[in-house]
């Protein structure tokens, strides 16, 4: 029993860093992506790569796989982030489906469909975590952590320049602000902290295959962010926590068809999301609805 | 001879791209709703011609207006009762994308559900390829979807030409002060182009169900491409999109001379990379205004 | 900040026409579709003054703003700040040669509060932190205060923009463009729905502003405040420059006001 919710609280933990930093440019900059998951992934398969062919030391292996998302994403957003929101949707969308292809074709790299096996336990300064209470105690710092950085970058002139963009684009341009950096900064600062929960992620499960890097997995996280609550720090933690516990909850519900949970917990959300969106666009942590076209 | 073959492959699946792309820029141009649903109106129409034919045995006509009538009745009353709503109080793009994008998901499950989620293919007698040519592979069905896809141009163009409600609609993607003075209410025009919007890419589900096959999660390659024609096209011109859909479509089929399938959707994206990079504006773009 | 503000106030006593100009704009025309909103129009902006456009509903007023400032490329025409062209540029780039706006529609940051968004317009340079340190950093929030104080919002400091009632809505408009630094102000109807009270209150600021060498541009409806601040009119309607000249003349031309009065 405290196996199992030690690996829940684990893989809520690592879920609600990919809320948080989602949370960064959805409820702060107001950019849309659709191609999280990939980050998680590029996160996740570099630092399986490094750890099995190089050193599992968790401040080698991270680092070199934030920079490779950050670099990622900066050839995605920088593009895409000169022209309207609609397009960084289009190109993300886009971007998550040719790294599904890419993750299942590029056997060197990510295994291919079979995925990556046998990924060594991290070590931090030569200790290697093999007992699964030692990686919560590693997740929930990385978590803490994600969440101070975050919570210090919004409330820093930075900050305030990304939530103006946020609320009217053209009157942030009218103010002088050089909107597409400053969001491309964005996407690249989230997108390297994802890596991080990759790289968790991958040295956790010991495991890893292209099922969890999958548009599903950008659609789960978007949804937890939205239905938790946008622009709030609490919000995408509360929706990662509650979309995470609804399978098990569900399948204590004997009259459900059990090999449908997945669907029925899809179907959940994609109510939640359209009832929350026509009552209440702030989401369960908001103190008033958000948003007003700009 | 190979390349022949696939530039016909192209040519059918581009008809049918350029169609449900159409719709989507149809809808976005008027009503500016990014109906990101659209794909689920795809899939709706797609099951529904599957259920028509296979389960309930149906003749191919009744089929196809089962399948027309489904996506009609989906956009128009997703217009009605999501976006209306959401309209009223903010519709901002955030709260429309997140509960169009909510809608997709539903209907992918309750399809997954219903249906199953492995592939499903309409045989149809048409499916069977004919060998034109000594190694040339043609089905009827090729120049049926290039047939089709003409004759709905042909008529929404005479719909948006000549048409009163048409050119509301033409004048509410242009400029929404313009519309009052066609005397037609801003619900009553959304409502016409949901509907138009929708009902369009009932050729291009029906095509795919017959030939390639489909599955539920469908709907999401399906928006990749009307936003990725959307783009390329010059957002707000339902011609570019179409001629966009087309290029995309032969792009994707050409390239398998090369590829394999797989990378079909690479292939989009590095079209619709392409164009966002060099030409922002798409094919017929007006200057993009913030 | 403010030098440039002093060396300005010379030139108030100089002759209207003889003024610098600013800002010139040459055969602008702006097509959308079918609408010709600009045609051929020219005219410049000269410092120090106070030039209002007036002109009836559609005339093209903050279509011609928009140009300007970036926010739409013109159709065809020149537009030159201080002698350089401003074509091309984006809106961010103009902005920071020293050409603000306020909008119609006020486009205030909704979700921020009243002192974040007059700071944020200060924060234009930089991207992850501000130049200038700690010392910078007080020397804005002092700004930040006497803005807020001069117009009147001072008790309204954190709140939201969007719980503003509509009057301090506007003048966190006005509150916006004073913390730019800006050498030119194109004003949106800044005025437009104020109650008396608020209006003298605006008045003031503008002629305050003025003084300290602020050359404004008005897009303003109400005849009240054109006859009162206006050193130019400029008239606009359907896209075309109908006329531009002191206020005397233009006010007193009977053709233009049948244009005006007659379309309303
Ligand atoms: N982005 C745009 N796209 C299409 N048409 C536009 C656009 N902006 C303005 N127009 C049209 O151009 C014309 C001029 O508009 P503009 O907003 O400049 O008028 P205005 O003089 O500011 O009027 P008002 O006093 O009502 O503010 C109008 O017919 C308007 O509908
Ligand atoms: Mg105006």
């Amino acid at each position: 029993m405290t196996a199992y919710i030690l690996n829940l609280v684990v893989l809520i933990s690592i879920y609600a860093i990919l809320s948080t930093t989602l949370n960064f440019i959805i409820g702060y900059a107001g950019i849309f992506s659709l191609a999280h998951a990939v980050f998680f992934g590029i996160g996740a398969y570099t630092s399986a790569f490094v750890a099995m062919n190089l050193t599992p030391s968790f401040f080698v292996a991270i680092p070199i796989a934030m920079v490779l998302a950050a670099l990622t994403s900066l050839a995605l957003a920088l593009p895409a982030l000169r022209v309207r929101g609609e397009y960084f949707v289009a190109a993300s969308l886009g971007l998550q489906m040719l790294a599904v292809t890419l993750f299942s074709e590029w056997k060197g790299f990510t295994g291919g469909i079979g995925g990556v096996i046998g990924i060594p336990p991290v070590e931090i300064f030569g200790f290697a975590l093999v007992k699964p209470w030692h990686f919560l105690i590693l997740t929930l710092v990385c978590l803490a952590l994600v969440i101070a950085i975050i919570q210090r970058l919004v409330h820093t002139s930075f900050g305030r320049s990304l939530k103006s963009i946020r609320d009217s684009e053209s009157a942030a341009l009218a103010a002088g602000k050089n909107i597409t950096v400053i969001k491309t900064l964005s996407v690249v600062l989230s997108s390297s902290l994802t890596a991080l929960a990759g790289g968790l992620y991958a040295f956790y499960m010991a495991f890893i295959n292209v099922e969890s890097f999958m548009l599903a997995t950008s659609v789960l996280v978007m949804a937890m962010v939205i239905i938790g609550g946008t622009g709030t720090i609490l919000g995408p933690i509360v929706g990662a926590a509650l979309l995470m516990l609804l399978p098990g909850a569900l399948s204590y519900l004997s009259f459900l068809p059990q090999t449908e949970i997945g669907s029925i917990q899809q179907i959940i959300y994609g109510s939640a999301m359209v009832l929350l969106m026509i009552y209440r666009p702030g989401g369960i942590v908001s103190p008033k609805t958000r948003g007003e076209a700009a | 001879m190979l390349l022949l073959q696939l530039i016909l492959n192209g040519l059918q699946v581009g008809a049918i791209y350029a169609l449900t792309a159409a719709g989507f820029s149809l809808i976005f141009g008027s009503t500016k709703i990014f109906h990101f649903a659209h794909g689920a109106t795809f899939t709706i129409a797609a099951y529904l011609f599957h259920y028509a034919l296979t389960n309930l045995g149906l003749h191919w006509t009744l089929g196809v207006a089962m399948a027309a009538g489904g996506a009609v009745l989906f956009g128009i009353l997703l217009d009605r009762f999501m976006y209306a709503p959401i309209q009223r109080h903010e519709g901002s793009f955030f709260t429309v994308f997140v509960a169009s994008f909510g809608i997709g998901i539903v209907v992918e499950n309750v399809i997954g559900m219903v249906f199953g989620r492995s592939f499903i293919s309409v045989s149809t007698s048409l499916s069977r390829s004919v060998e034109l040519l000594p190694d040339l592979y043609v089905s009827p069905l090729v120049g049926l979807a290039v047939l089709t896809s003409l004759v709905c141009f042909v008529a929404v163009h005479m719909f948006l030409m000549h048409t009163h409600a048409g050119m509301a609609l033409r004048a509410l993607s242009e400029n929404t002060e313009l519309v009052k003075t066609f005397g037609l209410s801003p619900r009553r025009l959304s409502a016409y182009a949901f509907a138009l919007g929708s009902v369009l890419v009932v050729p291009a589900a029906i095509f795919t169900a017959s030939s390639s096959g489909l599955n539920p999660a469908v709907g999401h390659h399906v928006m990749l491409i009307s936003l990725a024609a959307t783009i390329v096209g010059g957002i707000g011109s339902i011609r570019g999109a179409a001629f966009a859909g087309l290029l995309i479509g032969m792009v994707e089929n050409v390239a398998l001379w090369q590829v394999g399938t797989q990378w079909s959707e690479a292939l989009t994206f590095a079209v619709l990379f392409f164009f966002i990079i060099f030409r922002p504006s798409g094919f017929f773009g007006r200057a993009a205004v913030s | 900040m403010n030098m440039q503000n002093t060396a300005y106030d010379t030139t108030a006593a100089q002759p209207v026409t003889e003024q610098e100009t600013l800002l010139k704009v040459r055969n602008l025309q702006m097509d959308f579709g079918g609408l010709k909103a600009i045609q051929d129009v020219s005219m410049d902006l000269r410092a120090g003054i106070v030039t209002t456009l007036v002109g009836p509903n559609g005339a093209g007023k903050t279509t011609l703003f928009n140009m300007i400032t970036g926010h739409l490329k013109p159709t065809a025409g020149e537009v030159e700040w201080l002698g350089d062209s401003l074509l091309g540029k984006p809106p961010w780039k103009i902005a920071r040669q020293g050409i603000a706006r306020t909008f119609q529609d006020l486009r205030l940051f909704t979700h921020m509060t009243v002192e974040e968004n007059i700071l944020t317009v200060m924060e234009q340079g930089g991207w992850l932190w501000q130049s200038g340190g700690m010392s910078a950093k007080t020397a804005r929030q002092e700004r930040v205060a006497s803005i807020l104080e001069r117009t009147g919002l001072k008790d309204k400091a954190r709140v939201r923009a969007i719980d503003l009632a509509y009057a301090e809505r506007k003048f966190l408009c006005m509150a916006r463009i004073m913390a730019t630094d800006s050498r030119l102000w194109l004003l949106d109807e800044p005025a437009s729905g104020l109650d008396p009270n608020s209006y003298g209150l605006f008045l003031e600021l503008l002629r305050s502003e003025v003084a300290n060498g602020i050359t404004v541009c008005i897009i303003e409806h109400n005849l009240d405040i054109v006859v009162n601040i206006s050193d130019r009119i400029a008239f606009l309607d359907q896209g075309r420059l109908l006329a531009d000249g002191l206020p005397d003349e233009i006010l007193n031309n009977p053709e233009l006001a049948a244009i005006y009065f007659g379309e309303r």
